[in-house]
């Protein structure tokens, strides 16, 4: 709804209000869920694909609801809204969530750390991909001469994009380096496949390198751009694929 | 009592003409207030502008306020009866439907322009504090105010911009934001730089650094601008420090070649570059704008956007003076009640 009232505003060339009022309701929707899964399980609900799912839709949302309104980039919303409409409809198909799900006789923290700040990096480095992608079509347009669009005219200036996508990069490295962290104090039974944690390390060595090189060589904002969304891209597959 | 407009403007007057009878924006207060005593003459709002020199008035006798009105603005010599014919007079509905279109900007020499929103709200200002209104002409500015923002709001008379230089300027916003922290280099020392560059200044870009073939040229016209002239051999090295490029020589071949970009970029550290090519023929190589952190627009291609947006404009007239229209009929109704009570 959120996506759908903000494409139609950005249509007809004027500011959507109820993006943000419907990001709004759904971070409380996406909170009740994840309160009654951790319940259920007694744990961080990071049990199945489709917690996971509402988790990582979850810290998007977080993250949009804070940087979307400080750094007047509401359009972010109209871009990540169907981002996370996409994320809870996948969660929401039946078998994706399990029904019944086996409640955890203990709780490690250094895991449900591990876990929770790795999902929660995923946020923010999932804004800063849909930062990437405003950037890479603000660019074209800005590349091909097309001036005439609704959407040119809203979408903040490529400074203000690029300024958000570093900045969101560097907030979810950060937190992810949290949740490597813990993720190297866990248990070795708790940490279950070593592989799992060697690949968080690899995506964090990534974007670390990215950040390192932006800062200190320099590079092109549209390579940043394309940088992120890749990187976003590749990471979350892998560890689907696990 | 009846209510009259007489003035001249950029279309019934030249400038010669309209810089006779301009009033200094600071009497214009005064001028109202002057006015009120001459004969058939109860209210009075003086407007003058670069544009335009009108006086709104509420008359007891529309001849003999005429006459006093012309008279007053010839000042000490008599009325020149050649002058008359760069006059207008609108009466009654014809004025508040005049002041309205004014505000509006439907009058105007660039259609849609705001700054004549200001500048009638400063006359009439002027003319309240100077006691030279009363309730009619009060009421007919308040509503030609209303008037005004209704039309700005419900309207896109006033969207896009309508010069080559503003198109310029908006575009180095959507792609740096606020001007404040971009460098400008201007190349050659020409008219069409000279404006561009000023809007950049007037949006607050923090420096303008001018190169000429000649030294001189570009030290008088970074002298204009308060910017720096730098010498023609040294403007590569200034390149690797801007944010926006403004060229305009009368040179034959490209003067921005993609080799002068290629040799600054790691010095920029990749920041994105916009360049306005404003010469014919061009003076930015096409190539420099395949370069990924550059943007290069060219004469045409800023000419059709501040064309197409003029068009817009053009297009949403008809909305406006509908908008006019329907408010004047209001006032009109109003004032009739309020004679008849």
């Amino acid at each position: 709804m959120a996506g759908y009232l903000g494409m139609r505003a950005v249509h007809h060339g004027h500011r959507s209000r109820w993006t943000v009022v419907w990001m709004l309701f759904s971070f409380a929707a996406q909170c009740a869920v994840l309160g009654i899964r951790g319940d259920l399980r007694g744990q961080c609900p990071l049990g199945d694909i489709g917690e996971i799912l509402v988790f990582l839709a979850w810290s998007i949302t977080i993250f949009y609801l804070l940087i979307g309104s400080t750094y007047r980039l509401s359009l972010l919303g109209v871009f990540s809204a169907p981002v996370v409409s996409v994320m809870l409809l996948i969660a929401a198909i039946p078998g994706v969530m399990e029904n019944s799900p086996e409640r955890a006789m203990t709780v490690e923290p250094w895991h449900e750390m591990h876990a929770a700040l790795s999902v929660l990096s995923y946020g923010a480095l999932g804004l800063s991909a849909i930062a990437g992608v405003m950037f890479m079509v603000l660019n074209k347009m800005l590349k091909h001469h097309e001036m005439k669009s609704g959407l040119f005219l809203k979408l903040p200036p490529l400074s203000s994009i690029t300024a958000s996508m570093v900045r969101l990069t560097g907030v979810g490295t950060l937190v992810l380096s949290g949740g490597v962290f813990c993720g190297l104090l866990m248990p070795r039974e708790a940490s279950g496949s070593m592989v799992h944690l060697w690949a968080a390390v690899t995506v964090w060595i990534s974007y670390t390198a990215l950040l390192t090189i932006w800062q200190v060589r320099g590079m092109t904002p549209s390579r940043m751009a394309l940088s992120v969304v890749s990187l976003f891209i590749v990471s979350l597959a892998v560890f689907a694929a696990l | 009592m009846d209510l009259l407009c007489l003035g001249l403007n950029h279309q019934t007057a030249p400038v010669d003409v309209r810089e006779r009878f301009a009033v200094s924006a600071d009497l214009l207060g005064e001028a109202s207030k002057d006015l009120t005593e001459k004969p058939g003459i109860e209210e009075v709002v003086v407007l003058s502008t670069c544009n335009r020199m009108e006086v709104y008035a509420l008359t007891s006798e529309i001849s003999v306020a005429e006459q006093s009105i012309k008279q007053y603005l010839a000042g000490d010599r008599p009325f020149d009866e050649r002058d008359a014919n760069h006059f207008y007079k609108k009466v009654d509905n014809d004025t508040a439907r005049h002041l309205c279109r004014v505000v509006s900007g439907l009058d105007s020499m660039v259609l849609g322009e705001t700054e004549i929103f200001g500048q009638v709200k400063q006359a009439y200002t002027q003319a309240l504090e100077a006691a030279a209104t009363g309730g009619t002409l009060n009421k007919l500015f308040q509503k030609s105010f209303s008037v005004g923002k209704k039309v700005r709001t419900q309207t896109s008379i006033q969207g896009g911009q309508t010069s080559v230089g503003s198109v310029a300027v908006d575009l180095a916003e959507k792609i740096f934001g606020h001007l404040k922290y971009s460098e400008v280099l201007v190349i050659g020392a020409g008219e069409m730089s000279y404006i561009t560059a000023q809007r950049m200044m007037e949006r607050g870009a923090k420096k303008i650094y001018v190169v000429n073939r000649s030294l001189e040229n570009a030290q008088k016209l970074a002298e204009k601008m308060g910017g720096e002239a730098v010498s023609f051999d040294d403007w590569e090295r200034v390149l690797a420090k801007v944010d926006v490029v403004v060229s305009s020589t009368g040179a034959t071949e490209p003067v921005v070649r993609p080799e002068h970009v290629e040799s600054v970029r790691g010095k920029r550290k990749y920041r994105p570059l916009f360049m306005i090519d404003i010469a014919m023929p061009r003076d930015i190589d096409p190539d420099v704008g395949k370069i990924e952190e550059v943007y290069v627009y060219d004469l045409d291609t800023l000419k059709l956007q501040a064309d197409e947006n003029r068009a817009k404009r053009h297009e949403q007239v008809q909305a406006c003076e509908k908008i006019i229209e329907n408010e004047v009929q209001k006032f009109s109704n109003q004032q009739r009640n309020e004679h008849t009570q």
